[in-house]
């Protein structure tokens, strides 16, 4: 039984000395006034990586380049009913 | 850096309408502590800088779908983190570029901040073990030892119970004694 105890006050003593370690190693940094303009500008603006991303979305290019066409057909249809119809007014 | 005083609520109002000013407010009060969990989480200033960045852009584009919850805003911005972060080492680990136990676990360069942190080896050694640990135990004494949490408040964040909390803090604790000593490292430094 003071056995027990004895392991188990070693545990906690070993467990209380590991926060103490990692209290002192885990410490909160802070960041340059540099890093923290740096990272304003970014946010303002996208980044050059953002859009490289969104590029490289070959679903969204997908959706828009649908969309492109889709457009382009509604276009091409309205012209030619237009030109129809103009060139039967004229016969 | 003085911490400005706002009513958050308000200012989250107005930055999910698209002000950038009231955004820019939020920035200011978090971009620490987004950048210290980073920094912990990645290891390298740069890393950490473009992470940073990158979460407060998703965090700005996807505002208006940020409503309380019953979450702070801050525990949201931290998910945003947490997710960039497993990215980060999903592909770090495809591209299988340096490991990161062998990467220098605090780099020093000019007026860099860290340089305030006391070098040791034995942080060091440290430092690499918290860095073997499941992303969710790193996250757990990132959040409890630099952002001085407690274990309610990193409850949120994980999405977990205090009592969770509790709980894999302390198994993580003995995972922790337990690597130390297959290591032969002695805590007393003697």
């Amino acid at each position: 039984m003071a056995e027990n105890n004895t392991t188990s006050t070693n545990n906690d003593e070993i467990l209380l000395d590991i926060e103490e370690r990692l209290a002192g190693t885990l410490k909160p940094i802070r960041p340059s006034r540099d890093v923290v303009q740096r990272l304003r500008e970014r946010i303002r603006f996208p980044a050059r990586g953002e859009i490289t991303v969104r590029l490289a979305d070959w679903k969204r290019m997908f959706l828009v380049f649908g969309s492109v066409m889709s457009g382009l057909l509604v276009v091409i249809t309205v012209a030619r009913a237009l030109f129809y119809l103009v060139g039967r007014r004229h016969m | 850096m003085q911490e400005i005083e706002f009513n958050e609520d308000d200012v989250l109002t107005l930055a999910s309408q698209g002000d950038r000013d009231a955004f820019g407010l939020l920035y200011e009060r978090y971009v620490d502590r987004i950048f210290n969990y980073v920094y912990y989480r990645t290891g390298n200033l740069h890393d950490a800088e473009d992470l940073t960045a990158r979460v407060f852009q998703r965090a700005m584009n996807h505002i208006k779908t940020y409503t309380d919850r019953g979450v702070p805003f801050s525990a949201w911005l931290y998910r945003i983190a947490h997710n960039l972060v497993a990215n980060w080492h999903r592909d770090r680990s495809r591209r299988q570029e340096i490991p990161l136990d062998d990467l220098p676990v605090l780099q020093t360069k000019g007026d860099h901040p860290e340089r305030n942190l006391v070098h040791s080896q034995e942080q060091d050694a440290l430092l690499k073990l918290i860095r073997r640990l499941p992303g969710e135990r790193q996250n757990l004494l990132i959040l409890k030892f630099v952002e001085d949490m407690s274990n309610a408040e990193i409850g949120q964040i994980m999405g977990r119970s205090e009592g969770a909390v509790k709980s894999l803090y302390h198994r993580t604790l003995l995972a922790l004694r337990d690597q130390l000593g297959d290591q032969n490292i002695n805590l007393d430094g003697e």
